[in-house]
Order: structure tokens, then C-alpha cells, then sequence
């Protein structure tokens, strides 16, 4: 039977073995405080500040309201961030789950062919895009040839366009973790399935989707947060007329030099982005 | 002991060489500055920069972009990192409108013959460039900026600077604004009401490369381009008529030590050398000031350049001060604009 002090002793060196280890954590946090919380702070500082004054006001928030436009661009936003997570992982699962089922061998090459455009900068794989889907590109001048249309369809140059790139950016980031994920599965459980008599069906939808379903919602966050910092694909694959929240920053900051502006916009993105973060961890923990 | 003796030899002599090495370092002095960089920049590091560093030991460190926006955080950060930009004729009213720089030391720079219009109270003309329209080889040829954009008679995708001061102006003049009541300042509400017409025929552009891309892709049609990036490429016509002429004009950051002053004004002086201007010329046809340059340039090409007398009588030069003391509606305006798209 344990007696009073061995529990304690017990916590005491749980305890210990807690905080054991934060010598090797604190430069990094040290690191992670200096170089990015104390600058998110100044930001919402900034978004506080009056530029005339310099006294603390509400005034750039109050500008932010009147002008209605910087709201709907990062409504905006947040749809176009939508449909491409959305999107990608229509692509992505099956992908995935294509590579996860092929031999050994075959896996490796998948996978070295989903990584590899990882290799290729943005910016080239943006300009790409032109070459195939503009008004000039391959597809349409075939389109054309064909006699299937008389004049270019329209595939670049708006939100369509916009999401294409980005999809094409977004999806390794998808297919990796969930790739990982679906290997996890254990084998054995589709084999009792199987003894069991479900159909193909049934194991999918009732053993492996309800797997796999916690990395593809982790992963689909992962796309979404990324897909609302682009800044190269809406610039040149929206041809300028599909401005996302990273074009608006830079308009502000590096072409009207307005910081309190730029900064009441990324405080007002990063609390928006935290509710959506929180909706999703409960979200998540009811399903568990 | 052979072995320490040998250790301590090869301690001193490589702290030897690190001190010789330290020493040589702090002779190059480096110069921080901020410009658009591009072809311009390259041509510029090859023809000036070299030389400089050369003969006198000043090494330019160049940051791109550069302009109005970026001098403002930089005072306002208090570091004083970059002691140039260069700017539009807009954005050096607005620099000195609000105290980002300071006058120019004009007897410090000793620069060799220029054009007055190149020397002003708080900037150093570089080089000239022009705005101007440009088209695919093959489409109909607009001849002014009524045609360029009429989309029916002249059907097409358009590619435009996504810079309000480097479009706004040709806008207004498709609404039938003349030249002239252009450089007392821009109608905002016709310049818009021409962009909105052709909205759904724009393709905007951020970066100098790209209009001729677009046009040799035959993505766009018709382009607003800078001069140096479409005069003379295999497949575009361009046309000065009505073009914006511009001087690229560096500054000098408030802030910066006589030291610094003293090597920015050495790197002026060597842009005002007529054969260096020339040297440049031959990679960009951005040219500079030297009433001089013309000579240098071969024949055949002086109709490529913004500042060749049949060229420079047909454009005009912008309002620095209208574009300053409207800065806060255009930028309202144009934000507007081009979120409601």
C-alpha cells in the first residue's frame, strides 16, 4: 500500500520529470517569443495607433468598417481558401489513396512524383499555367483546332484561375500527410472486415474513411491556412483582378505605406483564422 | 614540442591572415541603396557599380524594390539601412512634401553637364523613362489613347500597370482629357469610368517584364508598358504618341551620415559620365541626362529612346505636386476600385 509520502514522491518526481527537460526547449522559445510573438504584438499595437497622434484609438478599425472593401476582400478570401481546401481534397484523397494500395515500389515513385513539384519554384509552376490553360495556351488553341469553340475560353485571368494554381501548389501539402495516415491503417482490420462478410463498400466507408478522416480534417486545415497567404498565383494567374488579403497587405505596406491599415487587417485575419482554428479542434473532439 | 610549436605557428600565422583579411574588408566601404533593379539595375551594377568599387573602393549594395512607401517605414523604424531610393516624379513630391529626404548638395555631386530638367532641389535624374502603348504585331494599330481603349474597333485583352500613377492618366485621356489639362492635374471620375468599361478585357501587371511577355504569349493584345521593356522586341509595335516621359530621380534619405553623403554624391557623379550613360544605354534604352549622350548612341537605335528629340515632342511630363496633394483620394479611389472587381 502506498503511503502518503511515496504518492507525493511520486508526483514530486513526475513534476521534476516535466520541467526536466525545458533547458532544451527555452532557447527556442526564447527564440519563437523574440522573433514572432513581440512583433505580433507591435502589430496589434500598430493596428491601435493613431498616425497622427500617436495616442492609442479605435479610429483605424472605425476606417476599416467605413470602407467595406477590405472586409469583402478578406470574405473573399476566406471562400476562395474554401473551395481550393475543398477542392483539393476531392483530388487529394483518392490520390492518396491510389498510392497507398500500389506496390512497394510504385509507391516510391508516386510519391517522389507528388514531391517533386516541390523542386519547382511557384513562380515557374505559376507561368505554367499560362502556357496551358491562357487564351493562347495549348488547351485553348486544341480547343480551337478541334472547332469545339470559336473563340478562347476564359480559364485564366479570374477566381477559377486563381484556384487552379493554387491547387496545384496546395496538394502535396494534402497528399503527404494523408498518405502517411492511410499506411498507419492497420491491415488486420480490413481483414476482419473482410472475414466478416462487409462488401468493398463497407470496409471503405466504415473502417478506413473513419480512419483516415482525423488526418484528412487535420490536413485540410493545414491547406486552408495556407491557401490565405497566397500572394504570386492571385497576381499573376488573376491577372490583378482577384485580389487576395497577401495583394491588399502589399498595396498598403509597400505602395501606400500604411501600416496602421495593414495592421488592422492582420489582426482582424489572425482572430477570424483562431475562431475557425477553435471550430475545428471542438469539432474534433466531439468526433473523438 | 615539434607538434605545439607547429600548432602555435599556424595560429598566428592564420590570425595574421584574418587581421589582413579584416583590414582589406573595412577599406571596401559599402553604400546601401534601394531601386527597381531589374535589366536597368544589371546594366547600372556592370557600367557604374564595377568601376566604382575599382577605383574607389565603394561597394553598392543594392535592395529591390525601391520608392516612396519604403523610405517612409524606414524612417519610421528609425533605421536608416538604404541612404537612396529612386522615384517617380509623384513620389519625389511626396518624399520631400513629407521630410523623408533632403535637398540635394548639387556642388558635392560636381556633375557633368546635364539637363536642367534632370536637376532637381531634392532629386538626382538618373535616367528617363517613358509609359507608353505597345501592341502585338499583326492587331490594329491604335494611335492614341482613345483608340488603344476602344475595345470594339480595336477588340482585345489589355494589359495595364497595376500602378495607379503609371495608368490613371492614359484612362483619362481615353475619355477625351487633352495632354495638357492632364499636366494641370487628372478628371479621377473619368480616368475610373474608362477603367471600368474595359474591365472585363484587363489583365493588370506588377512587374516590368511582363506586358511583352503577355503580348509575345498572346495573352493580351494591347499593353501599357515601360519603353525600355517593349521598344525593339521581336513582335511588339509600341508608339510614343501621348506617352508619359518620366525621370527616374534618386534621393537623399534624411538621416544620413556625411559620410554616406559623400559616397552617394561620388556614385552621382559617375551616373552623370556620358559614357557610362552610354554603357547603359546599350542594354536598356533607359538613357540618361548628358545632353552629350546622344553622340554615343548608335544611329539606328536612337528612335528606341524616350529623350530622341522625334520622341520627346510627342509625350508629356507628369504633375508631381497634383499626384501629391491628392494622394489620399487616389489611393482611396483606386483601393476601391480594384476590390471591387
Amino acid at each position: 500500500m502506498a503511503t502518503v509520502s511515496e504518492v507525493g514522491e511520486a508526483y514530486v518526481s513526475g513534476h521534476q520529470r516535466r520541467w526536466e527537460g525545458f533547458g532544451f526547449l527555452a532557447p527556442l522559445l526564447l527564440f519563437a517569443l523574440i522573433v514572432f510573438d513581440v512583433p505580433l504584438l507591435i502589430v496589434v499595437f500598430w493596428s491601435f495607433n493613431d498616425p497622427e497622434t500617436g495616442f492609442p484609438s479605435l479610429g483605424n478599425y472605425a476606417a476599416f468598417v467605413e470602407a467595406g472593401s477590405y472586409a469583402r476582400i478578406i470574405w473573399r478570401t476566406f471562400l476562395i481558401a474554401s473551395e481550393v481546401t475543398i477542392a483539393t481534397a476531392l483530388i487529394g484523397y483518392p490520390l492518396s489513396y491510389w498510392i497507398s494500395r500500389l506496390a512497394q515500389r510504385s509507391q516510391l515513385v508516386a510519391i517522389g512524383l507528388v514531391t517533386m513539384t516541390f523542386w519547382v519554384s511557384i513562380l515557374v509552376r505559376t507561368y505554367a499555367w499560362i502556357v496551358i490553360l491562357g487564351n493562347g495556351g495549348i488547351l485553348n488553341r486544341w480547343l480551337q483546332s478541334l472547332g469545339i469553340v470559336s473563340r478562347p475560353v476564359e480559364f485564366l485571368y479570374n477566381e477559377g484561375g486563381v484556384a487552379v494554381g493554387m491547387i496545384n501548389v496546395l496538394l502535396p501539402f494534402l497528399v503527404l500527410p494523408l498518405y502517411a495516415a492511410m499506411r498507419r491503417v492497420d491491415p488486420r482490420l480490413i481483414h476482419v472486415a473482410e472475414t466478416l462478410g462487409a462488401s468493398r463498400l463497407q470496409i471503405f466507408w466504415r473502417v478506413f474513411f473513419p480512419l483516415t478522416a482525423a488526418a484528412l480534417g487535420a490536413s485540410m486545415v493545414l491547406v486552408f491556412i495556407l491557401s490565405l497567404g497566397f500572394y504570386i498565383t492571385p497576381a499573376i494567374l488573376g491577372g490583378g483582378r482577384v485580389p487576395l488579403i497577401a495583394n491588399m497587405m502589399d498595396l498598403l505596406i509597400n505602395k501606400f505605406a500604411r501600416w496602421e491599415m495593414a495592421a488592422v487587417n492582420s489582426v482582424i485575419l489572425l482572430i477570424v483564422t483562431l475562431v475557425f482554428y477553435g471550430l475545428y479542434q471542438r469539432l474534433r473532439e466531439r468526433a473523438a | 614540442m615539434p607538434k605545439a610549436r607547429l600548432f602555435g605557428l599556424t595560429a598566428v600565422s592564420a590570425a595574421a591572415l584574418m587581421a589582413f583579411a579584416i583590414s582589406a574588408f573595412a577599406q571596401v566601404k559599402e553604400l546601401h541603396v534601394m531601386h527597381a533593379g531589374g535589366q536597368w539595375g544589371d546594366a547600372v551594377a556592370k557600367c557604374v557599380d564595377a568601376d566604382l568599387l575599382k577605383e574607389k573602393d565603394i561597394k553598392i549594395v543594392v535592395e529591390t524594390p525601391g520608392g516612396y512607401a519604403k523610405l517612409a517605414a524606414q524612417a519610421k523604424s528609425g533605421a536608416i539601412n538604404n541612404v537612396s531610393t529612386d522615384g517617380s516624379t509623384s513620389e519625389l513630391s511626396r518624399m520631400a512634401a513629407e521630410g523623408l529626404i533632403e535637398e540635394i548638395d548639387w556642388a558635392a555631386i560636381d556633375p557633368k553637364p546635364m539637363f536642367d530638367e534632370a536637376k532637381n532641389k531634392y532629386g538626382f535624374g538618373s535616367s528617363y523613362y517613358s509609359t507608353i502603348m505597345a501592341w502585338r504585331k499583326g492587331v490594329p494599330a491604335p494611335s492614341n489613347w482613345v483608340e488603344f481603349f476602344d475595345t470594339e474597333k480595336f477588340p482585345g485583352k489589355r494589359a495595364l500597370p497595376d500602378y495607379p500613377d503609371y495608368v490613371l492618366p492614359f484612362a483619362a485621356m481615353a475619355d477625351g482629357m487633352t495632354p495638357e489639362e492632364i499636366s494641370k492635374g487628372i478628371d479621377l471620375d473619368r480616368a475610373f469610368k474608362t477603367l471600368r468599361r474595359v474591365k472585363k478585357d484587363s489583365i493588370w501587371w506588377q512587374a516590368g517584364a511582363q506586358p511583352p511577355q503577355l503580348l509575345k504569349d498572346n495573352e493580351a493584345q494591347y499593353a501599357i508598358s515601360w519603353s525600355g521593356r517593349v521598344v525593339g522586341q521581336e513582335g511588339v509595335e509600341t508608339s510614343f504618341n501621348q506617352g508619359m516621359l518620366d525621370v527616374s530621380w534618386f534621393v537623399v534619405a534624411k538621416g544620413a551620415t556625411d559620410e554616406q553623403k559623400k559616397m552617394l554624391y561620388q556614385w552621382f557623379h559617375d551616373q552623370t559620365i556620358p559614357e557610362k550613360q552610354a554603357c547603359v544605354a546599350q542594354y536598356i534604352s533607359y538613357p540618361g541626362p548628358s545632353p552629350e549622350l546622344e553622340k554615343l548612341l548608335p544611329k539606328d537605335k536612337l528612335d528606341q529612346f524616350p529623350t530622341y528629340s522625334e520622341n520627346k515632342k510627342v509625350q508629356w511630363l507628369p504633375n508631381g505636386d497634383w499626384w501629391f496633394k491628392n494622394a489620399a483620394e487616389i489611393e482611396k479611389r483606386w483601393n476601391e476600385f480594384k476590390l471591387e472587381q
